[in-house]
């Protein structure tokens, strides 16, 4: 018995030493290899230093937003291809999101992103598709590569309607299930400052997930409990209305009171029901459906 | 800063560590600790404690636990614990009742645990689960969802002793996803550790320290949060 321990500790450890050959980082379970979050939200200050936040145009005063999550893109991508797809044809649709764990495990950056490519832009009209990282995302030091392809996991975009309303929408960094120290000293003042511009509507978007009320698919990591109640407090308190996050693989929607916080179901192909959210956003409370594939 | 987490959680792993029950022992007691605290959500800040073991007989005993936090979070606990004696070690049930008080959040918890155990003079573990309500404060009847259910949670607890419980000092190391007044939800261990030393039949001094790291489950561990706390007991 004892050998059979030791045996299996030192060839996962030692398969972690190896990421051509294995797809799990045992020892980030002790001491991550990849970036930390305060040098994640660095990393993305400093390419928001230099290259401003998104500004997307809308050609109406409704539109709709593409939300996936959880695509887990490693030797298939049926999923993902399937919301390129639906989204570059939705001539209301200026804006997607991808909420994090991109691909399942290392090496599949590029075969992630090469439909983006391959499938044709809508020449009718401009979209833009934003991400933030996820658990898989990071380890075996891939932030690296995350920041190659997608440039950063802490900012903000606005939507501007042809009337002049905003929608903003705030993402964050929570591939490791923390928000850390300066990421939550950014979203105060962003938040901040979001009450003084009079935005229309304000989203939040995160990987991990607020609650775990729905314990039918087993229990997923998140974020300390004392962050997730500072975090519910701040939001509440800047009347954000849609807190979106994925990483748990299955539907939940909490009210809570004007806030609503909805996790998205994995948009992976092996999952048992993959779909993405379509949300619209309007003078109205916004509202949202689901789109199973 | 990297190297600096890493010997952190291995400081948290190996340090001496307190039994925060106190195996076996017949006695009433009343512990006071001060501590010092910190994580990234809050920074650094205090905490006072005070406890009572109180073992009414020989197959029933109880805990209560109350925290003030400079960082204005509480803690209210009660722990019940039947137990039976068996050939080599004892087993015990343990019902804990734990109220979280987040002012500054405006958020209020309770968290009931029902966990089965087994302990003998170097390890004590045990196993089961929670259920959470997780209010906002105050309570606001014109929003739909005042109240969030967390129904289901595993919880555990494997510690170990240096020490049989007749020692007068001993040492231990724990991990768990609880604390006296907290239960993490399943994948947010928790790392402790401590030591006690009696200094007569009454007096007992204590030092336990804690460390909660974020990530382990994302593969990428990384510091969140650590304690130290020192204080004394009084065994009636």
């Amino acid at each position: 018995m004892k050998k059979t321990i030791i045996l299996t500790t030192l060839i996962a450890l030692l398969c972690s030493c190896n990421p051509e050959t294995w797809n799990l980082d045992i020892t980030g379970m002790f001491s991550g290899s990849s970036a930390g979050i305060n040098t994640r939200v660095e990393d993305s200050f400093r390419y928001n230093d230099e290259h401003g936040f998104p500004l997307i145009n809308a050609t109406a005063e409704e539109y709709s937003t593409y939300v996936c999550t959880d695509t887990h893109v490693d030797f298939t991508r049926k999923g993902w291809e399937q919301f390129i797809h639906d989204y570059r044809a939705d001539l209301t649709c200026p804006l997607a999101l991808h909420l994090g764990d991109l691909i399942n495990a290392q090496r599949h950056w590029d075969y992630m992103r090469r439909p983006l490519d391959s499938i044709p832009a809508n020449p009718l009209k401009r979209d833009t598709l934003l991400a933030i990282t996820g658990n898989h995302d990071l380890y075996f030091n891939q932030w690296k590569e995350y920041l190659r392809l997608w440039k950063r996991s802490t900012y903000y975009a606005i939507v501007r309607t042809p009337l002049g309303k905003r929608d903003l929408y705030i993402f964050l960094d929570t591939g490791e299930g923390i928000l850390g120290q300066k990421q939550t000293e950014w979203l105060k003042q962003t938040l901040n400052w979001a009450d003084k511009e009079s935005f229309r509507h304000i989203v939040v978007c995160t990987h991990t997930h607020l609650f775990k009320r729905d314990t039918s698919q087993g229990h997923t990591s998140n974020m300390p409990l004392e962050e997730t109640y500072a975090l519910i407090h701040l939001l509440k308190q800047h009347n954000v209305e849609l807190f979106l996050c994925g990483h748990d693989h299955s539907r939940e929607i909490t009210n809570l009171g004007t806030m609503t916080s909805i996790i998205i179901d994995a948009l992976e192909d092996t999952g048992s029901h993959p779909a993405y959210l379509i949300a619209t956003m309007n003078d109205r409370p916004i509202t949202y459906r689901f789109v199973d594939l | 800063m990297k190297r600096i987490s890493t010997l952190i959680l291995l400081l948290a792993a190996l340090l001496p560590a307190m039994a925060q029950v106190q195996y076996g022992t017949n006695q009433y007691a009343v512990r006071l600790n001060i501590g010092y605290l910190h994580n990234t959500t809050y920074g650094s800040y205090a905490g006072f404690d005070i406890g009572a073991f109180m073992p009414i007989n020989e197959h029933f005993e109880m805990q209560a636990d109350l925290r003030f936090t400079t960082a204005n979070t509480h803690a209210i606990g009660v722990q019940l614990r039947p137990k039976f004696a068996l050939p080599v070690g004892e087993m015990f049930i343990e019902n804990r009742l734990l109220a979280g008080l987040y002012p500054r959040d405006g958020i209020n918890d309770v968290t009931e645990a029902l966990a089965v155990g087994y302990r003998m003079e170097y390890v004590s573990v045990q196993f089961g689960m929670s259920t959470r309500l997780i209010m906002q404060s105050p309570y606001n009847w014109h929003e739909s969802q005042n109240i969030i259910v967390e129904p289901f949670n595993f919880t555990y607890r494997i510690e170990a002793f240096v020490r049989p419980h007749t020692s007068p000092w001993n040492i231990s190391m724990c991990i768990s996803n609880m604390t006296d007044y907290q239960i993490e939800r399943l994948w947010q261990p928790i790392f402790m550790a401590g030591g006690l030393y009696k200094i007569d039949e009454h007096w007992q001094v204590n030092l336990s320290a804690l460390c909660k790291p974020t990530g382990m489950f994302h593969l990428n561990a990384k510091y969140y949060a650590a304690e130290v706390r020192a204080g004394f007991a009084y065994n009636f």
